[in-house]
């Protein structure tokens, strides 16, 4: 009895607005002077108000700020779901508004899930470009739900048709992304992310998401290279890894770090070494990257395992703290696979035993003969193996692709890749060399008469520069 | 004293992890007598402590003409040197080196009568430095600066000597005296087997040179000053560039070393320097071995054999020519069968002991890969007969070669041959295009979006993202353990 909870309501509708349960609209409709206040004026707006941008500042600025989302969250006076009865298409904006303030206020009843998937999969582009902060939140707000239903795998489909609709094209980089691709991750869907991911981003307009932050490059990419990681495809993995520890960067992010250390790891799966980072790669992350262990690693790769493995059990803890022990067993797995290919450039013949002892497998012939069979399969090497366990390793391996690569086609394939580059290049090119900032800058260093290294000068102003200036600049 | 003898023994042990033990046999000529006959002054005794610290067998016989050799000298610090050097031979062979003082006695009034003698000297120098420079006077500055310089030099203070001369520098007023002074000064520090510094004073001797052939042109100058000016040039030009080609040497660079000795000019040129640093003998060891370890074929035969002026330092050791011969024509065996003869010599050599290991590994190498290349595939046995080396050795030799990418070829371990790969470069300029492109795209795509979150200020900053960074961690992290579980 002594339970604060069953206050008579009368307490709170006095009290203000703040509380969202139903019953308390039709009171705080008449509470409140201004019609618009009430869920069901904001409706009539809502089908009235043609022009999107209008609409978009009434309901920005209707209410005050603490009420605003509670009201947008809430049901009809006489219970019915608001979202019924607008129209997907012609009330994109609307329904946008009320939906996502929904998913954020918790008390207000999740809508159903068939409502949030027919709204992603049909709503009005040109209406929700206005509130693209919404759309993000709508984003968040079907991860939320997933995850409080406990299945984020629901997230999935409609924020990918969210993403795919949303933005002018896959190549413009939006807070969606991120959210995206780390609900793939968590539902472990990796194959849905492909499609996405293989979409390079090239476009970053901050008018029209001008909620973008660095994270959601960072998690985009990073997320990205996780799914690549997973799908075991390392190439695209490495260099979604590789945006992510070159992003441009005062500090490093965690994000970098834990980005540089799976490059590591995918590069030693993919190339047997690791590489340098890019030369653009923030300094202090470099040298953190080279104190951890996972640097530990490259040094005794591939040939060494002994060693390799006495790294990894000394290590463990870290590598299982950072979640990477999975890719770090891979790598070590394929350790014996590398050594075995270096010996591919070294030896035309060598029998399983001799190729046992160099790769640290002395002993365990059946095991080497496996391990080659299924390199042999896989066309990692070209190679027979005889039955007298002689394996004969024939021509280069590497230069096989090549025999294919001749194609006519495929040549012209390539020469016209790189002329699209060019002239990427080149029109990239123009745009810095009319832009104003590059203008004042290059009339004030004429102006000072100053030539510092790479400086530009006269010529560069009316010229095409070379590619060196603006990889300076970066 | 002391940094000269004891440091560079010590410096070349470091170099070579084991001090090598160098034989004296049949096998293995060496005439110390003959030997030690082509140098006088100091570097005698240099050399027979540096023998005596390598070659055990005939350190007895080093150490009574390093005694010897002494006492025309005036420096008697060189004694316990000397002794020292024995003694640490004789630790390293128990038993079988009679006692120091049962192979030579120091002659102790010597020793009295040099230190007396050097301290009156030096007392005289000094004096003498200290009125010229109160009275002023440059010239007489110079000199006796220059003349302390050689003093301790001779009595083994090479540091102060070091620093007399440099400090003469401040009082020279030619060319010609600024000339001099380099000069002493790399005699010192080839001496003291210091070669980094030596550049630096090559670069002032020709400076001082350069200087000295445009002062011909100023009025005062006749026609013929121009022309004495390049015969001083000439003059000098081998002194500094033995001292360059030494420096080369000493620092590993034995392509440029090989370069810079076969440019030398005629032993004459040398000067005082023949004997006192250097024999003309040496100069052909040192040139060859940095020419065959360094040089292709046809600039050998152009720049060793057709060479003149070098032919005439390598009459002086004709067993030099036989291994040019050798190698040129292919023997190989022959090349390493002299090398390993002679290494006796190299190794008691002062200035090439700490290389011989090195030039003989890079002769070797490039010997293998000169005998395979005609060939597309040969049996590695018939390349142990031509080496000389069981199979099992010249597979571990050609397994290494190909591992460091300087013989394309693939061993057949079975059958034991060798065989060239065969690459196609139409197939493989393509390949490489290819793939150059693509990479170029990729870097490219990068670049860009680097530069496009540049431009939308979408830049990593530290504090105030702190907790959002941690967030997208904890997201991460999250992330990556689907990962492990999925493998």
């Amino acid at each position: 009895m002594n339970d604060p909870l069953p206050t008579p309501p009368l307490n709170t509708a006095s009290a203000g607005p703040s509380t969202p349960p139903p019953a308390d609209n039709s009171q705080n409709a008449t509470v409140s002077s201004d019609a618009s206040l009430s869920l069901d004026g904001l409706l009539m707006q809502i089908t009235s108000i043609n022009d999107p941008e209008a609409l978009d500042k009434t309901l920005r600025t209707f209410a005050p700020k603490e009420v605003r989302e509670t009201i947008l969250g809430s049901l009809l006076p006489d219970g019915a779901d608001p979202l019924q009865v607008l129209d997907v298409r012609r009330n994109t904006l609307g329904i946008l508004y009320l939906l996502s303030a929904r998913l954020q206020v918790n008390a207000a009843g999740a809508p159903p899930q068939h409502v949030i998937e027919t709204f992603c999969r049909e709503f009005d582009q040109a209406q929700a470009r206005v509130a693209p902060e919404r759309v993000t939140m709508l984003a968040r707000g079907i991860i939320q739900l997933g995850q409080q239903v406990g299945d984020v795998k629901l997230a999935v489909k409609p924020l990918h048709d969210l993403l795919v609709r949303f933005p002018p094209s896959l190549s413009y980089l939006t807070p969606l992304h991120g959210l995206f691709v780390t609900a793939c991750v968590a539902s472990r869907q990796f194959a849905v992310a492909e499609p996405v991911l293989s979409t390079p981003i090239t476009q970053i307009n901050t008018a029209f998401f001008p909620d973008l932050t660095y994270l959601d490059n960072l998690v985009y990419h990073y997320a990205g290279g996780t799914v690549y990681a997973a799908l075991k495809q390392w190439e695209e993995a490495e260099d979604f890894f590789e945006i992510v520890v070159g992003a441009p960067a005062l500090v490093p992010s965690a994000v970098q770090l834990e980005a540089g250390k799976k490059l590591i790891l995918v590069q030693l799966i993919k190339d047997g070494k690791s590489n340098n980072l890019p030369k653009y790669a923030n300094g202090s992350l470099q040298r953190q990257l080279k104190n951890s262990p996972y640097y530990g690693l490259t040094r005794h790769y591939p040939q060494q395992q002994a060693k390799l493995e006495q790294l990894v059990e000394k290590e463990r803890e870290t590598f299982e703290k950072d979640q990477n022990m999975g890719l770090v067993l891979q790598a070590l797995d394929h350790a014996p696979r590398w050594a075995i290919k270096k010996l591919t450039g070294t030896y035309l013949t060598l029998s399983v035993s001799e190729i046992g002892k160099t790769v640290n497998m002395a002993g365990k012939d059946e095991a080497v003969q496996r391990l080659i069979l299924s390199m042999i399969e896989k066309e990692e090497i070209d190679a027979t193996l005889s039955m007298d366990g002689i394996v004969t390793f024939n021509e280069d391996h590497s230069a096989l692709p090549m025999k294919r690569m001749l194609s006519k086609t495929e040549v012209d394939n390539a020469l016209k890749e790189a002329q699209q580059q060019a002239a990427i290049l080149r029109q990239l090119e123009r745009e810095i060399g009319k832009s104003r900032e590059y203008l004042l800058k290059a009339a004030k260093v004429k102006d000072n008469d100053w030539s510092g290294p790479g400086g530009p000068d006269e010529e560069l102003l009316f010229d095409v520069t070379p590619s060196a200036t603006w990889a300076d600049d970066a | 004293m002391l940094d000269a003898t004891e440091q560079a023994p010590s410096s070349s042990k470091a170099k070579k992890a084991p001090t090598p033990i160098v034989p004296v046999d049949e096998n293995h000529p060496f005439d110390l007598e003959t030997y030690i006959a082509s140098y006088e002054g100091r570097v005698v005794v240099d050399r027979l402590v540096h023998i005596i610290t390598l070659a055990p067998s005939i350190a007895p016989q080093a150490l009574q003409l390093a005694v010897r050799h002494i006492q025309t000298l005036r420096d008697p610090t060189l004694y316990p040197v000397a002794v020292a050097a024995y003694d640490q031979a004789a630790s390293l062979s128990p038993g079988q080196l009679p006692s120091a003082s049962e192979v030579a006695t120091i002659n102790q009034k010597w020793v009295d009568e040099t230190s007396a003698k050097n301290q009156s000297e030096r007392m005289k120098l000094e004096v003498e430095l200290k009125t010229y420079t109160n009275n002023m006077i440059k010239e007489s500055i110079r000199m006796a600066h220059r003349d302390l310089g050689e003093f301790y030099r001779s009595v083994g203070e090479y540091g102060t000597a070091l620093r007399h001369f440099t400090k003469s520098r401040e009082f020279c007023t030619t060319n010609q005296h600024i000339l001099e002074m380099c000069l002493s000064v790399l005699e010192l520090l080839i001496e003291q087997r210091n070669y980094s510094h030596v550049p630096t004073y090559i670069f002032k001797a020709e400076a001082a040179l350069d200087q000295a052939a445009a002062g011909g042109e100023n009025p005062k100058g006749a026609v013929g000053t121009k022309s004495k000016a390049t015969a001083e040039r000439e003059k000098y030009q081998t002194k500094l560039d033995f001292a360059l080609a030494l420096s080369q040497l000493g620092q590993g660079m034995y392509e440029k070393a090989a370069h810079t000795f076969l440019k030398l000019g005629l032993p004459g040129k040398l000067g005082d320097w023949s004997g006192k640093l250097v024999a003309s003998g040496d100069i052909a060891v040192y040139g060859t071995l940095c020419a065959l370890a360094s040089m292709s074929r046809s600039a050998i035969k152009s720049r060793v054999l057709e060479n003149e002026t070098f032919s005439v330092y390598i009459e002086q050791e004709p067993y030099v020519r036989d291994i040019v011969d050798a190698y040129m024509s292919n023997r190989f065996k022959a090349v390493l069968d002299l090398l390993e003869k002679y290494s006796t010599r190299h190794y008691l050599d002062l200035y090439l002991s700490s290389h011989v290991h090195d030039l003989t590994n890079l002769i070797r190498n490039r010997a293998i890969v000169l005998y395979f290349q005609p060939f597309s595939s040969i049996k590695l046995e018939r390349m142990s007969s031509v080496f000389g080396w069981t199979v099992e050795e010249v597979e571990r030799q050609v397994v290494a070669l190909i591992q460091s990418g300087d013989i394309q070829a693939r061993v057949d371990s079975q059958h034991k041959i060798l065989k060239a790969k065969q690459v196609d470069p139409r197939a493989q300029l393509y390949a490489k295009a290819l793939k150059a492109g693509s990479e170029m795209q990729s870097a490219n795509r990068k670049l860009l979006l680097r530069m496009r979150l540049q431009q939308a200020d979408l830049i990593v900053k530290q504090p105030k993202n702190q907790k959002q960074d941690s967030a997208a961690m904890a997201s991460a992290s999250q992330m990556s353990d689907y990962i492990q579980i999925g493998d």
